[in-house]
């Protein structure tokens, strides 16, 4: 009997190069960020603990991009650029997968909510909840 | 009186410049629903009398095909930031550019209009981008501006 709150779910970039599984429960808590980046990539933040994130595909076909203070690697597929998942600097334990990109949002509960990355320093502390391992 | 409305990828590698008779709230905002641009959440733009302009330095854009392989989507190499679309029809080069990936200002705060072209035939979709898509040009150059 699987009593795991979390089920596993796919997701990858555009031209398939990059796949990737999350683990995730049903209701979803994610971010939509209003910074410099994720504002042009249309990023919906969902941030999960290391455990609950594999690449199972092409992470030899990851570009890396870091900006600023260089904590966040910002990764997309070197083919389509499509940025499916990365190490986010208020979370640099886990990782934050995009929403966008994953095969199916079917009998996910995702409640999209609004973070203020033009202010970061005030409101990343906020996330780091979010990529803690279970005790 | 004629608008510049510019813009640029992350790094600053890729840049576009759409001039336009039209103010930017005048222009037309689509959200394409097709599987590319779902994963950026892409919101695009084209003034069919204006003129895009891409610079970029030498080996900066990358260029993603996909479906009928008649497009290329513009993709900075260093930042992964799709800025603009181009696709050769009737021997000219047109294109729209995505005012999301570039933060072109002026249409912050819009609600786009959602655009499905699964069902359109080869020829449908050319027409298409002959009526609404502008003049295009692509410079390899360092960064001027």
């Amino acid at each position: 009997m699987n009593n795991s709150p979390f089920t596993w779910r796919a997701g990858g970039c555009h031209c398939g190069g990059v796949r990737f599984e999350v683990a995730l429960p049903q209701v979803v808590e994610a971010q939509s960020c209003n910074c410099s980046m994720c504002a042009k990539t249309g990023f919906i933040h969902v941030i999960v603990p290391e455990s609950r994130f594999r690449i199972t595909q092409g992470a030899e076909r990851l570009s890396e991009y870091t900006f600023n203070t260089r904590v966040a690697k910002h990764l997309f597929c070197a083919e389509c650029g499509v940025k499916g998942f990365y190490r986010p600097r208020s979370n640099p334990d886990g990782w934050s997968v995009n929403a966008r990109c994953l095969d199916s949002t079917e009998g996910l509960d995702l409640r999209v909510e609004a973070f203020d990355g033009r202010n970061w320093e005030a409101h990343a502390a906020d996330l780091a909840h979010l990529s803690k391992e279970p005790a | 009186m004629t608008h510049q409305l510019a813009g640029h990828c992350h790094c600053g590698a890729v840049r576009v410049m759409l001039e336009t008779q039209m103010a930017a709230a005048d222009l037309p905002l689509r959200a394409c629903q097709c599987s590319f641009c779902r994963t950026r959440g892409a919101l695009t733009t084209s003034d069919p009398a204006g003129h895009l302009f891409v610079e970029a330095a030498p080996g900066a854009v990358n260029r993603y095909q996909f479906g009928l392989r008649v497009t290329d989507f513009l993709l900075c190499a260093e930042c992964g930031t799709y800025v603009a679309a181009v696709s050769e029809i009737g021997g000219a080069t047109l294109g729209i550019v995505n005012v999301l990936g570039a933060s072109v200002p002026g249409f912050e705060g819009r609600t786009p209009e959602p655009m499905l072209y699964d069902d359109e035939t080869p020829d449908q979709r050319a027409a298409r981008r002959r009526d609404r898509w502008m003049k295009a040009q692509v410079v390899e150059a360092q960064p001027s501006i």
